[in-house]
């Protein structure tokens, strides 16, 4: 179980992540919706460790992961994948490079410098990307992949990690209605087959209503809305969003994150 | 192992093999390139004296002044004092001037010739073909000649002093700024001319009403850009003789003074960095008029 | 002329349609004491009418007797002498990039935050980054003797500071999403570097140091002149005793290589981007 316990985050004088407790179990697909600015992503990088926290704990299986440091905290993040708006890969390195950094926390610095790997670890890359379809661009690079199939190489990359949590920071944000779709799916099918939780931060609640089945509402750093999409009634969405969501329900005025 | 890992090991040790060969290709070439850059300028093999670190220490020793503590603001009499060490200042101080006189000078012709050429060979303002092809080319050949080697031949002509130096810089600030303006004239906004001719305005006006004020400011910055290069330029000039602070470093190396050398080196530096500073902060209010024009 | 092509002129440039009076009789002032200034400076340094007559005739006899160009007989010791130029320029090439590379890494603000050190370093690097070349070869020629030594040495120390500082800001616009990529799946710091960063900045580098060798192939005919070899030794020999036949068939040989070795360079450039 993943567990949050008053944790904070400022920046200055802005509190991003306001004292936010949580608690997410196995195989549960999480939603996290908010306007822009709610402090979603921070949220998120927090877990990962990307970000510190300024308060507060983070827990998996009752072990305190925001106190890890060096190659324990290398091993929490490795278990940790998380998926980026932007992919975040490694634009001039090949496909199947940037889905084996899914392993490097777990082996020796020397050959993996020089971007040696097991074969063993190879072929695994190469079934995650057949999985998704992209074994063809597999010594391709990255950079010259569309989107929506650089997103589907991050999410190879994240089954690589053998994770415990899987986080994704806005996965559809930046990608077409087929893309988004395809990598929704592959969220939910690694929520179930390997029984993890997942944290989607999403700005459609279409999205959410559809894949989630818990959805974490955020305004201004705090959590003011988590239970079901079906709880998402007009009055909720209006404290979520301001007055205009009220109005019109769909489509989502926070678009304008984009 | 299934289907499609076997085809992408394969084509992994094609690709693989491909780019090692590559590499390795580039490798030798390289080192081999390198091998022969360092043979044929023979610097490792030079005979700089044995020694060469020790060389290296003992020609930073000779360029470093013998300045002392207490000495150090006494006149120029006294050995060790600032004004020992830079005992011919006014003079520096003449000839540092004359240097950034030959580069105004030289800026000012050479722009002031390149804003002919520039409109001479736009395509959007000189409708003549042929005077286009020519005008181009003869900046082209111009900027294909290296500038000491035209200070060279001029300083043969003209005799040793600036003049040969101003020649030159004109010339090669022709040639980069006429190419610069050109490109500068052809991206002008077409509104305002054909605005200019639909009131029946003729070729010259249009350029002095239609372009100019919009390619000004953009012309003022590239000047001034090329002006700061030609300040350290005219500084190396003096050394074939075409005047300027040149001409004293070349007189420090005559009589061995490696400690003036350093003197009249960082007075060059200072100079050139004063010119860099005062130009770059003319230029951020020309893109600033630029931007609002 | 419709009102509004008027409207659209005078929004583009409104004192150029519109001048007042004060304008311009200011700006006829300035332009007339900038003239003055011009003037005066150029009768200063000599820069004169008569004294450029007076050289002109000396220049055309010197063009003319360039027609046709001509070896002189010694066609292999140019083509030697050329090949020592481009070696210099080579050789120092790749020293100042060695040199450049420890320097760019921690002249990066990425690299060294401290700010002030930072401002101090670069300012440093950007006051040496105005001396040519010769300036340097002078010195070290009269240092360390004739030959090509102190101009490989000149060339190197003279790009030390420019490539610097395009190595630290190569470092500093790198973009930091793929390094946050590997971060957060647990890379070690090397790891993060040898895939996030080097590949970013690495082909950027290699861009900009054959940049600077193309500008050293176009540079280092002149460091002969002070007698630190190469090419240039051969033209000042050869313009003391006006052989000018000879000069231009240097000269034409000289900038047929460079152009040669420029497009070699501009190829591998656009393989890199
Ligand atoms: N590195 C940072 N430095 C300073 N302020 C930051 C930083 N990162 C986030 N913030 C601030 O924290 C708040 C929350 O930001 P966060 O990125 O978490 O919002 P978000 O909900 O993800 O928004 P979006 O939907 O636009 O991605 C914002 O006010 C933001 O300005
Ligand atoms: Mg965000």
């Amino acid at each position: 179980m993943l567990e949050l316990q008053g944790v904070t985050k400022r920046f200055g004088d802005t509190v991003a992540v306001d004292n936010v407790s949580l608690a997410c179990r196995r195989g549960e697909m999480v939603g996290i919706i908010g306007r822009s600015g709610a402090g979603k992503s921070t949220l998120l990088r927090m877990i990962n460790r990307l970000s510190e926290p300024d308060a507060g704990k983070i827990l998996w299986e009752s072990r305190e992961v925001s106190r890890l440091r060096g190659d324990d905290l290398r091993r929490w993040r490795r278990r940790c994948a998380m998926i980026f708006q932007q992919f975040n890969l490694c634009p001039r390195l090949d496909v199947v490079t940037n889905v084996l950094v899914g392993v490097v926390a777990e082996r020796p610095l020397g050959p993996t410098l020089f971007k040696i790997f097991p074969a063993a670890d190879r072929a695994r890359a190469v079934l995650e990307l057949d999985a998704l379809d992209m074994a063809h661009a597999a010594l391709q690079r990255a950079g010259t992949l569309s989107g929506g199939q650089q997103q589907r190489v991050a999410i190879a990359r994240a089954m690589l990690q053998d994770p415990d949590v899987v986080l994704a920071d806005e996965p559809v944000a930046s990608l077409d209605p087929v893309n988004a779709e395809v990598v929704m799916e592959a969220l939910q099918r690694i929520c179930h087959e390997r029984n993890v939780p997942v944290l989607v931060n999403l700005h459609s609640l279409e999205i959410a209503r559809t894949y989630c089945t818990r959805v974490i509402a955020m305004a201004k750093g705090a959590v003011v809305f988590d239970g079901p999409p079906q709880g998402l009634t007009p009055a909720v969405l209006e404290r979520v969003y301001g007055r205009r969501a009220g109005r019109t329900l769909e489509p989502l005025p926070a678009v304008e994150a984009a | 192992m299934t289907a499609a890992v076997e085809v992408f090991e394969q084509e992994r040790r094609r690709v693989l093999r491909r780019r090692r060969a590559e590499a390795l290709i580039g490798l030798l070439a390289f080192s081999a390139l390198l091998a022969l850059a360092f043979q044929r300028s023979e610097f490792f093999s030079a005979d700089i004296g044995g020694d060469p670190l020790g060389r290296i220490g003992e020609f930073l020793a000779r360029m470093v002044p013998d300045l002392k503590a207490e000495a150090l603001l006494e006149d120029r009499q006294a050995r060790g004092s600032l004004a020992w060490w830079y005992y011919d200042l006014p003079l520096w101080l003449r000839t540092g001037w004359q240097t950034v006189e030959m580069a105004l000078i030289a800026t000012t012709a050479g722009a002031a010739a390149a804003c002919f050429a520039g409109f001479a060979c736009a395509r959007n303002l000189m409708p003549l073909a042929p005077v286009r092809f020519v005008v181009r080319r003869t900046l082209e050949l111009i900027r294909t000649l290296p500038d000491l080697i035209v200070a060279l031949i001029l300083v043969a002509a003209f005799g040793v002093g600036p003049l040969a130096g101003v020649i030159t810089l004109a010339l090669s600030t022709f040639g980069s700024l006429g190419k610069l303006f050109a490109e500068v004239n052809e991206e002008v906004d077409p509104r305002p001319l054909e605005a200019l001719e639909a009131s029946g305005a003729g070729l010259a006006r249009k350029i002095r009403y239609g372009v100019l004020p919009q390619v000004l400011p953009n012309y003022a910055s590239y000047a001034l850009l090329r002006l700061e290069g030609n300040v350290a330029a005219a500084a190396a000039l003096g050394i074939v003789g075409a005047g300027g602070i040149g001409v004293e470093l070349q007189r420090a190396i005559t009589y061995t003074e490696f400690d003036t050398y350093l003197a009249i080196l960082l007075l060059i530096v200072a100079m050139i960095f004063l010119i860099d500073i005062g130009s770059e902060q003319i230029r951020h209010r020309l893109i600033g008029l630029g931007a609002k024009r | 002329m419709t009102p509004a092509d008027m409207d659209q002129a005078l929004e583009l440039s409104p004192r150029a349609v519109r001048p007042s009076w004060r304008d311009r009789v200011l700006r006829g002032l300035i332009g007339a004491l900038a003239l003055a200034a011009l003037i005066a400076m150029a009768v200063d340094v000599g820069v004169t009418p008569t004294a450029l007559a007076a050289g002109s005739g000396k220049l055309a006899t010197f063009l003319r007797a360039m027609i046709p160009p001509n070896a002189g007989g010694e066609l292999v010791r140019i083509v030697r002498a050329l090949g020592e130029t481009f070696a210099m320029a080579f050789a120092g090439t790749v020293l100042a990039a060695v040199a450049a590379l420890p320097l760019g890494v921690f002249g990066a603000k990425s690299v060294v935050p401290q700010p002030l050190l930072h401002f101090g370093f670069r300012r440093v690097l950007d006051m040496f980054r105005g001396v040519p070349a010769l300036v340097w070869a002078l010195i070290f020629v009269a240092a360390f003797g004739l030959g090509p030594f102190g101009g490989v040495l000149a060339l190197a120390i003279a790009d030390v500071p420019g490539l610097a500082k395009l190595y630290a800001e190569a470092i500093e616009n790198c973009d930091e999403k793929p390094l946050e990529g590997l971060r957060s799946a647990g890379a070690a710091p090397p790891v993060v570097l040898r895939y996030g960063l080097l590949p970013q900045v690495a082909p950027l580098m290699a861009s900009q140091t054959l940049f600077f060798l193309e500008s050293n192939f176009r540079n280092a005919a002149v460091l002969g002149i002070v007698g630190a070899g190469g090419i240039g030794f051969e033209l000042e020999e050869r313009i003391r005793i006006f052989a000018f036949d000879e000069v231009a068939f240097i000269v034409l040989l000289y900038v047929v290589c460079v152009a040669v070795l420029d497009t070699i360079s501009q190829r591998l450039r656009a393989r890199l981007a």
